[in-house]
């Protein structure tokens, strides 16, 4: 018995509007912040499953949603993060992945303006939480960045501050002499 | 390098809006950026509305270049091409007729891009012919894929016109010599790059083409143009320009002269408008770098070098050579 195939897509919500209701009045916010807004908890899974599947319907007609209809669900979403991962049989994800990109509009009743970002594509579904804790993690980094120039260092946030400045040059230059090297060894392999 | 050659640009528009899709461009990893200016008809002074740098601030990396793009119906009318293309950076045409298609594939001169209005239904077939002529000729078709996502126009037809669209202008390119750009009139018609690539494979363009419609052809077409407009007959341009002659004050008096070379930056800067700077200092090594970011620029030299030779270069080495033998 040959297993079912499927993909697992790592989707992000992303609000690139200007002026969304929940930022009203807060200035100074870097961009970032702004597009990764918290969605509202109206958008549930069966909420979600049902306007994607009558936008496949729409997009794709009765193929189309017959296709993915077998396969597709919802296999984890978070509002707060704006993150979900869906499920299609591998021979169809396409269909999918298309109607995600020409949707406008969060799926519930006078849902705001998104775009669905597909940002990882997989073939388990172990990989796509550990890409989704991977940007969630990349995307605090970012905003302390944007944020906290005023502050020294991020790095000294997370890990305490060191004062062996000297050790730190040490590293970098071990870490660059290694790299110099493999250079070397590929070139010469090349030639 | 991903270039995103279309940016909706109008005079009435406000600039916070244009700011919101400049960042989220940059943020959804597109880096260099064409301000469109789309005119329907000239005026008697052509000047570029368009300002060299924006009222607000824009994301480190990115570049912000200036395009125009002309509607024509009547080819036999004259468009002053040439004046257009000496004031903004990007050319690019959008015929409505078959006739003004015709033209600016074969015969129409400085432009570098053919930007169809993809979602009305033309009244005549995609040949493969005119088009392989025109890229050819270095001429690079565009694809505005959120026209995709305006379901309202033509009728509720818009998408569909579009999509029967791109699918024929695939089939008569075989999706060589496309450039694909968002167009977005509003910040939600943008898209991931990796977005595009699927919607496009959707409609039958193969992956490589369409990374290559992303990233190589836009390129091809950015430093096409700025080559005819700052170098020597489209052939030669100096990029390690700017020697300069430092006098320096010797012992005993004497005045010493002393060459000293430019940096890559200076020459840059003093022969172009130093917007394309960040495309150009690839070429450039400074002597102060370390052997491996020195070697890292030879290899950058060399591919920059490579692909910057436009179509012009190697038909005139070819006339030269035969000149000669």
């Amino acid at each position: 018995m040959v297993r079912l195939k499927n993909r697992y897509l790592l989707v992000n919500i992303l609000y690139p509007e200007l002026g969304g209701h929940y930022l009203q009045g807060r200035k100074a916010i870097p961009d970032v912040v702004e597009f990764n807004q918290p969605t509202t908890d109206a958008l549930t899974a069966g909420a979600l499953m049902k306007g994607l599947k009558a936008e496949i319907a729409n997009v794709f007609g009765d193929y189309g949603s017959g296709a993915v209809s077998e396969s597709i669900t919802v296999k984890y979403l978070s509002p707060a993060t704006s993150t979900f991962i869906l499920r299609v049989s591998r021979a169809h994800y396409r269909i999918a992945w298309a109607t995600l990109s020409l949707m406008t509009q969060i799926p519930v009743k006078d849902g705001r303006n998104c775009v669905f970002r597909v940002v990882r594509v997989s073939g388990t579904i172990r990989k796509a939480e550990e890409e989704a804790i991977r940007r969630a993690r990349e995307l605090i980094l970012k905003t302390r960045q944007q944020l906290g120039e005023k502050r020294d260092s991020i790095l000294d946030d997370i890990f305490g501050s060191t004062e062996a400045e000297t050790t730190k040059e040490e590293d970098v230059l071990t870490v660059d002499r290694s790299d110099s090297e493999e250079e070397k060894d590929d070139s010469d392999g090349d030639g | 390098m991903l270039y995103d050659l279309n940016v909706p640009w109008d005079p009435s528009q406000s600039p916070l809006h244009l700011q919101r899709t400049i960042s989220f461009l940059s943020e959804l990893g597109y880096d260099t950026l064409a301000l469109n200016h789309t005119l329907a008809t000239l005026t008697p002074q052509i000047m570029n509305p368009i300002p060299l740098v924006p009222p607000f601030t824009i994301p480190k990396k990115t570049v912000l270049l200036r395009r125009c793009t002309l509607i024509i119906a009547d080819p036999t009318q004259n468009h002053r091409l040439p004046a257009l293309a000496a004031a903004y950076d990007i050319v690019a045409l959008r015929p409505t007729t078959e006739k003004a298609f015709l033209a600016a594939c074969l015969s129409l001169d400085s432009h570098s891009l053919i930007s169809l209005d993809l979602t009305q239904r033309f009244p005549f077939h995609f040949k493969p012919k005119p088009f392989m002529t025109a890229i050819n000729r270095g001429i690079r078709f565009e694809i505005c894929y959120s026209q995709s996502m305006d379901v309202s126009g033509d009728g509720g037809n818009a998408r569909r016109n579009f999509i029967g669209n791109v699918v024929a202008i695939v089939r008569a390119t075989r999706g060589r010599g496309l450039v694909v750009s968002s167009g977005a009139i509003s910040v939600l018609g943008c898209r991931a790059p990796a977005d595009v690539l699927n919607l496009l494979g959707v409609w039958g363009l193969q992956r490589e083409r369409g990374v290559e419609s992303l990233g190589v052809n836009p390129r091809g077409v950015v430093i096409n143009e700025g080559l005819r407009r700052t170098s020597f007959r489209g052939v030669v341009d100096v990029i390690e320009g700017g020697e300069k002659i430092v006098k320096e004050n010797g012992k005993g008096g004497g005045e010493k002269e002393k060459r000293m070379q430019g940096t890559p930056q200076n020459g840059v800067g003093k022969k172009q408008k130093g917007k394309r700077i960040a495309e150009e200092t690839n070429g450039g090594a400074t002597p102060q770098l370390s052997k491996r970011a020195a070697k890292k620029a030879n290899g950058d030299l060399t591919t920059t070098t490579h692909r910057r030779y436009p179509q012009q270069a190697t038909s005139y080495t070819r006339r030269m050579k035969e000149k000669i033998w």
